[in-house]
C-alpha cells in the first residue's frame, strides 16, 4: 500500500491565487502543492499521487478543463474542483456532467472552499481504500490455480460441494480440498467473506 | 447510278477527212469507168455506124443509078424515035409502079412545057403545064450541059420536098427535050432503106448549106456524136444525108451510172457530213457533261455539308467526302451498307431505324432529321439530316439523297445563346431596379423588365414612356439634354441622374437615364429606377439613430467595461479574502508566527492595491467623458487596452503579438476613446478566432506610419473571415455576427475614428482571417 500523504494540488496561473490559496490552505494543515500551469501539473502528476486538485478554469496554453480531459484518460481519481470567474457557469456544468467532482465561483466564501476540500478529500480516502482492496483480492485471485478459481466460481454461485463435484467430474474430497485451499489462498474464513471479496472485484 | 466521265479522247480531225477523200476517189473512179465503158460503147456505135452509113450510101446510090439508067434507056429510044408515047406510057407507068418514091415521070419540051406524063392518073404534073423556077434552070442547065443531072429539090405538089433527075435527050447537036423522074425524097429514103435502119437512125437530106431539106424523123436525135455525113455521089447533085443514130433504150441512159454515182456520192458525203456534226455535237455534249460533272464531283467534295445517296431499299449508294469526314469513315466501308449502318450509335438504334424507315416511306419531314449520331471513334455528335427523293435521267426516282449538316457546334451555340438569353432575362428581370428602353423620338417602349413592368404595369411594351411612366418622370428641363435631339456620334450619354418620388405611390426612386444606341441602330433611352423608398428612410432612421448611439455609445462601452473590470477585480479579490481568512484562522488557532501574518497583510494589501489600480482605470474613463485630445505614445494606449483584453485572451488562450516599430510618433487623439476602439478590435479578433484551432488563435497588432500626417494601426486575426456581403455591412448599426453581440461596437469603432480624421475599414487576409486597419492624427513635430 502507497503511503504517500493527501495533499491539495493548486493549478492557477494568477501567482497571486497560489499564493493566497497556499497560505490559507496551510492555515488549516493541509499540504498544498502549486502548479503555475496544466503543463507543469502534468509534469509532477504520478500514479501514487492522493489529495485533490484546485483547478483554475481559465489558464492559457492549456485550459482547466483540457487538463481534465488529459487526467481522466490517464486514470486519475482524483477530484477535481474547479474554479470559476462569474460567467463560466455553462463550462462548469459541462465539467461536472463529465463526472468532475465540484466547482466554485470566484469570489468564494473561505469557508465554502474549505468544506467543498473537506469533502473532495474523504471521498478521495474512500476511493483509495476501495482501489487497495480491489488490488489486493486481485493479487489473491491470482495465486488461485485454473482449478480453484473454477471451484470457486461454483460455490460463489452457492452450489453444494456434491453439485461441484458432479459438475467438473471430481470426487467430493477433491472438492473440499480444493475448497479450503481456496479459502486458505483467498485470506477468507466463512463463505460470507469470500462471496464479498468475489463481488468487490466483479 | 453515277458513272465515270467518258475519258477526253484527242481530236483528230485527220480522221474525219479520211472518209471524205475516200468517196471522192471512189467515185472518180467510178465516173472513169463510166466514161471509159461509154467511150467503148460510142466507139462500137461509131462504127456501125459507119458501116450502115455505107450501106446505106451504096443502096441509095445504086437506086438512083438504076433511075438514071432507066431514063437512059427511054432517052436513046427517043433519041432514034424509036420510043411512042403509048410504049412510054406503058414502060414508065410500070417503071414509075415498081418505084414508089417516084412519082411520075413526065417529058418536057426543051423550053419546059411538059409534054407527056406517065402515068396517065398522076397528079404530079400535067400535060402543058410550063416548068419554072429551080425546075426550069436545072433544065436548062441539063440541056447545056448535056448529061443527067438532079434539080434542086423543090416543095412537090403535097408539099413533100422532091427532085427531079432531069436526062437531056439530044439529037445530033440538036436538043430534043428531056425526060424527068420527079421523085420524092422522103419516098427515095423509105423504099431504099429497110424499116430496121430507119429505126435505128435518125435520116436528114441536107442542101448544099448543109440545110437540112427533109428528115425521116421529127424526134431530134439527142446524140449528135454519134453520127456520119454522106454526100451521094450524083451529078449536079449538092444533097447529102445525116444519118445520127437513136440511142438504144433513150439518150440520157448512158449518164445513169454517173448520176447514181455522183448521187450517192452526195449522199454519202451529207450522211458523212451529218454525221460528222452530229459527232460534234455529242463531243460538245460531252464535253459540257464532263465540266457539269467535275463541277458537281467538286462541288460535291467541297462541300462541308454531308452527302450520301441510297437506293429505294436504303443501301448507301453514294457519300461524298464531307460525310466520310464527318463520320469518320471511309468511302469504301459505307457504299453498299443497308441500314443499320456502322455510324448508328447503339443506344439511337431505334429512334434511327424508325427515321429512315418513315423516310423511305417519303414521310421525311421538310425540317428534317435531328439525330444523334457516331463517329468511327465512338465520339457522338448531333446532326440534322434532310431528305430529298433522288431522280434518274428518265424521270425515275431510284432513291434518297440525303444532306446531314453537323450541328452540333449550332446546336451548342443555339443553346449557350439561349441560356445566356435566359440568364440575361433571368438577372434583368431578377433585378431590383426597374429598366425599360424607349425610343428616344418615338417615346415607344421597346423593353421592359418585371420590376418595371410590377410598377408600371404589364402590358407597358409599345405604348408611349411618356404616359406610362408620367408619375415618376424627371421634369424636360431637368434633363442633361433633349432626348429627341441627340447626335447619334455622342451616344452614350447620361441624360439624369437624380431622386424622384413616384406621384401615386410615395415610392423614391433613384433614376439614372442614359442615351444609348438600340440594337437595331437608333437612339433609344434606358432608365433604371430604383426603389430607395427604405434606403430612404433607412437613412432618416439612421441619422436619428446615430444622434442618439452617440450619445449612448460612451455609456455602452463604460458598461461593457465594468463588466470586464468587474471580472478583473476578481482575482485580487479572491486573493485578499484567502489571506485574510488564512490569518484569520491561524490567529483563531492561536497558532502563527508574526512574521508570517505581517507577510500576508502585506500580500493582501498588494492585492487591494492592485485591484485600486483597476478601480481607477474605470474612474478615469467616467470622469474624461469629453473628448480630450492629447498627444500620447500608441504603445501605451495598447498596454492599457491590453490590460483588459487580456482576461479574453487567457480564456481563449489566444496568443497577442504586439510589433511596433520603436521611432513611432505620438499620436493626437482622446486616450479613453482609442483604447475602446482598440480593446474592440481585439475582443472582435478573439472572438472571431473562436472556431479556429488553439495553436492558431493569434492575434497580431501592428502599426506604422503612412505620411506625414497619419499613422496606421492594422489589428489582424486567424479567424472566420467575414462574408464578401458582410463587410460593409459590419459597420451598420446593429449589424453583428455574433450570437450576443449588441452590434454597436463596430459603429461606434468607425464614428470614433472618424472623429479623428481617420479611417476606419476591414479587408480579408489572404491567409484567412480579416485585417481591420485605421488611421490615426500623429503629432506634429515642432521642429518643423
Amino acid at each position: 500500500m502507497s503511503e504517500q500523504q493527501q495533499a491539495i494540488h493548486v493549478v492557477d496561473d494568477d501567482e497571486a491565487m497560489r499564493d493566497s490559496m497556499t497560505w490559507l490552505l496551510e492555515g488549516e494543515g493541509y499540504t498544498v502543492a502549486c502548479y503555475d500551469s496544466a503543463a507543469s501539473f502534468l509534469a509532477a502528476r504520478n500514479d501514487r499521487m492522493r489529495g485533490c486538485i484546485v483547478l483554475d478554469v481559465r489558464m492559457p496554453e492549456m485550459s482547466g478543463l483540457e487538463l481534465h480531459e488529459k487526467l481522466e484518460a490517464l486514470g486519475s481519481q482524483l477530484p477535481i474542483i474547479f474554479v470559476t470567474g462569474h460567467g463560466d457557469v455553462p463550462m462548469a456544468v459541462s465539467a461536472l456532467q463529465r463526472g468532475a467532482c465540484d466547482f466554485i465561483e470566484k469570489p468564494f466564501n473561505n469557508e465554502d472552499l474549505l468544506s467543498r476540500i473537506k469533502r473532495a478529500l474523504e471521498l478521495e480516502n474512500q476511493l483509495a481504500a476501495r482501489y487497495q482492496l480491489n488490488s489486493a483480492i486481485t493479487r489473491r485471485l491470482e495465486q488461485l490455480t485454473q482449478r480453484e478459481r473454477e471451484v470457486m466460481q461454483l460455490v460463489v454461485a452457492g452450489k453444494l460441494n456434491k453439485q461441484i463435484a458432479d459438475e467438473l467430474d471430481i470426487s467430493m474430497k477433491t472438492v473440499e480440498a480444493h475448497r479450503a485451499r481456496v479459502m486458505d489462498k483467498m485470506g477468507v474464513r466463512t463463505l460470507a467473506e469470500l462471496v464479498k471479496a468475489a463481488m468487490t472485484v466483479n | 447510278m453515277f458513272i465515270r466521265p467518258p475519258s477526253r479522247q484527242p481530236k483528230q480531225t485527220w480522221l474525219w477527212l479520211a472518209p471524205y477523200a475516200a468517196i471522192g476517189i471512189f467515185a472518180l473512179a467510178m465516173l472513169i469507168l463510166t466514161g471509159l465503158l461509154q467511150w467503148r460503147e460510142q466507139d462500137t456505135a461509131l462504127s456501125a455506124l459507119e458501116g450502115d452509113m455505107h450501106w446505106a450510101e451504096r443502096t441509095i446510090e445504086a437506086r438512083l443509078h438504076a433511075h438514071q439508067d432507066f431514063l437512059t434507056e427511054l432517052g436513046r429510044e427517043q433519041e432514034f424515035r424509036q420510043l411512042t408515047y403509048e410504049s412510054f406510057q406503058v414502060r414508065a407507068s410500070r417503071y414509075v409502079r415498081d418505084n414508089p418514091e417516084i412519082s411520075a415521070i413526065i417529058w418536057v419540051s426543051t423550053d419546059g412545057k411538059v409534054e407527056w406524063v406517065a402515068p396517065n392518073e398522076s397528079t404530079a404534073a400535067f400535060v402543058g403545064e410550063q416548068l419554072a423556077g429551080i425546075r426550069l434552070s436545072a433544065l436548062q442547065e441539063a440541056l447545056r450541059a448535056r448529061r443527067e443531072l438532079f434539080s434542086p429539090d423543090y416543095a412537090g405538089a403535097d408539099q413533100r420536098r422532091a427532085n427531079d433527075l432531069i436526062l437531056p435527050v439530044q439529037q445530033g447537036s440538036a436538043d430534043l427535050g428531056a425526060f424527068i423522074a420527079m421523085q420524092s425524097l422522103e419516098g427515095l429514103l423509105r423504099v431504099t432503106l429497110p424499116t430496121s435502119f430507119t429505126s435505128r437512125y435518125s435520116l436528114s437530106v441536107v442542101d448544099a448549106d448543109n440545110r437540112e431539106v427533109f428528115s425521116n424523123s421529127s424526134v431530134r436525135p439527142t446524140d449528135r456524136r454519134i453520127s456520119g455525113a454522106i454526100s451521094l455521089d450524083l451529078p449536079s447533085n449538092q444533097l447529102g444525108l445525116n444519118i445520127v443514130a437513136y440511142r438504144g433504150g433513150g439518150a440520157w441512159l448512158p449518164f445513169v451510172p454517173a448520176a447514181l454515182i455522183v448521187f450517192l456520192t452526195l449522199i454519202a458525203t451529207a450522211t458523212l457530213f451529218q454525221l460528222r456534226r452530229h459527232a460534234g455535237r455529242r463531243a460538245e455534249t460531252e464535253e459540257q457533261l464532263r465540266a457539269a460533272y467535275a463541277f458537281r464531283q467538286a462541288m460535291s467534295q467541297s462541300l462541308v455539308t454531308g452527302l450520301r445517296a441510297i437506293d429505294l431499299d436504303g443501301r448507301i449508294t453514294f457519300v461524298n467526302a464531307a460525310f466520310c469526314r464527318m463520320t469518320g469513315f471511309e468511302e469504301a466501308e459505307l457504299v453498299g451498307i443497308a441500314p443499320p449502318y456502322p455510324y448508328w450509335p447503339p443506344e439511337e438504334f431505334d429512334q434511327l431505324q424508325r427515321n429512315i424507315d418513315q423516310a423511305l416511306g417519303g414521310q421525311a419531314p421538310p425540317g428534317g432529321f435531328e439525330m444523334r449520331i457516331m463517329r468511327k471513334n465512338g465520339e457522338r455528335f448531333d446532326v440534322r439530316l434532310y431528305f430529298s427523293p433522288l431522280i434518274d435521267a428518265a424521270g425515275q426516282q431510284i432513291g434518297w439523297i440525303a444532306s446531314m449538316n453537323d450541328i452540333t457546334e449550332p446546336k451548342r451555340a443555339r443553346v449557350e445563346l439561349e441560356r445566356a438569353h435566359e440568364r440575361f432575362v433571368t438577372v434583368i428581370d431578377g433585378l431590383d431596379t426597374a429598366v425599360h428602353v424607349a425610343d428616344a423620338r418615338s417615346g415607344e417602349i421597346l423593353f421592359a423588365n418585371r420590376a418595371f413592368q410590377h410598377i408600371f404595369g404589364f402590358d407597358t411594351v409599345g405604348r408611349d414612356s411618356a404616359l406610362v411612366t408620367a408619375a415618376c418622370r424627371p421634369a424636360p428641363e431637368a434633363l442633361a439634354l433633349d432626348p429627341s435631339d441627340i447626335d447619334p456620334a455622342t451616344l452614350p450619354v447620361e441624360i439624369f441622374d437624380g431622386e424622384l418620388q413616384h406621384a401615386l405611390s410615395g415610392h423614391w426612386y433613384h433614376l439614372h437615364e442614359r442615351a444609348i444606341r438600340w440594337v437595331d441602330g437608333r437612339t433609344v433611352r434606358v432608365q433604371l429606377a430604383a426603389d430607395i423608398t427604405d434606403r430612404k428612410h433607412i437613412d432618416e432612421v439612421n441619422l436619428q439613430q446615430q444622434k442618439r448611439l452617440e450619445q449612448t455609445s460612451r455609456l455602452i462601452t463604460m458598461g461593457e467595461m465594468a463588466s470586464s473590470l468587474a471580472h478583473e477585480l476578481n482575482q485580487p479579490l479572491s486573493a485578499i479574502a484567502n489571506y485574510c481568512a488564512g490569518c484569520v484562522k491561524r490567529m483563531q488557532a492561536g497558532n502563527y508566527k508574526l512574521e508570517d501574518l505581517l507577510s500576508a497583510m502585506q500580500k493582501a494589501s498588494d492585492q487591494a492595491e492592485r485591484a485600486g489600480k483597476i478601480i481607477r482605470r474605470m474612474r478615469d474613463m467616467v470622469k474624461k467623458s469629453d473628448p480630450n485630445r492629447q498627444p500620447i505614445a500608441l504603445a501605451e494606449l495598447l498596454d492599457e487596452a491590453r490590460a483588459f483584453a487580456d482576461i479574453e485572451a487567457q480564456r481563449t488562450s489566444t496568443q497577442i503579438v504586439v510589433d511596433l516599430p520603436g521611432n513611432l510618433p505620438k499620436i493626437v487623439v482622446d486616450r479613453i476613446m482609442i483604447e475602446q476602439v482598440l480593446l474592440n478590435l481585439i475582443k472582435n479578433g478573439i472572438e472571431a478566432m473562436h472556431d479556429t484551432p488553439v495553436e492558431r488563435r493569434r492575434l497580431s497588432i501592428n502599426a506604422r506610419q503612412i505620411d506625414a500626417r497619419l499613422l496606421q494601426v492594422e489589428v489582424a486575426d486567424n479567424g472566420h473571415g467575414l462574408a464578401e456581403e458582410d463587410v460593409e455591412k459590419i459597420f451598420a448599426p446593429f449589424f453583428t455576427t455574433k450570437q450576443e453581440g449588441m452590434g454597436i461596437g463596430l459603429a461606434i469603432c468607425r464614428s470614433i475614428i472618424e472623429f479623428h480624421q481617420g479611417h476606419l475599414w476591414v479587408e480579408a487576409r489572404r491567409e484567412g482571417g480579416t485585417v481591420f486597419r485605421f488611421t490615426v492624427p500623429i503629432e506634429e513635430s515642432d521642429d518643423e
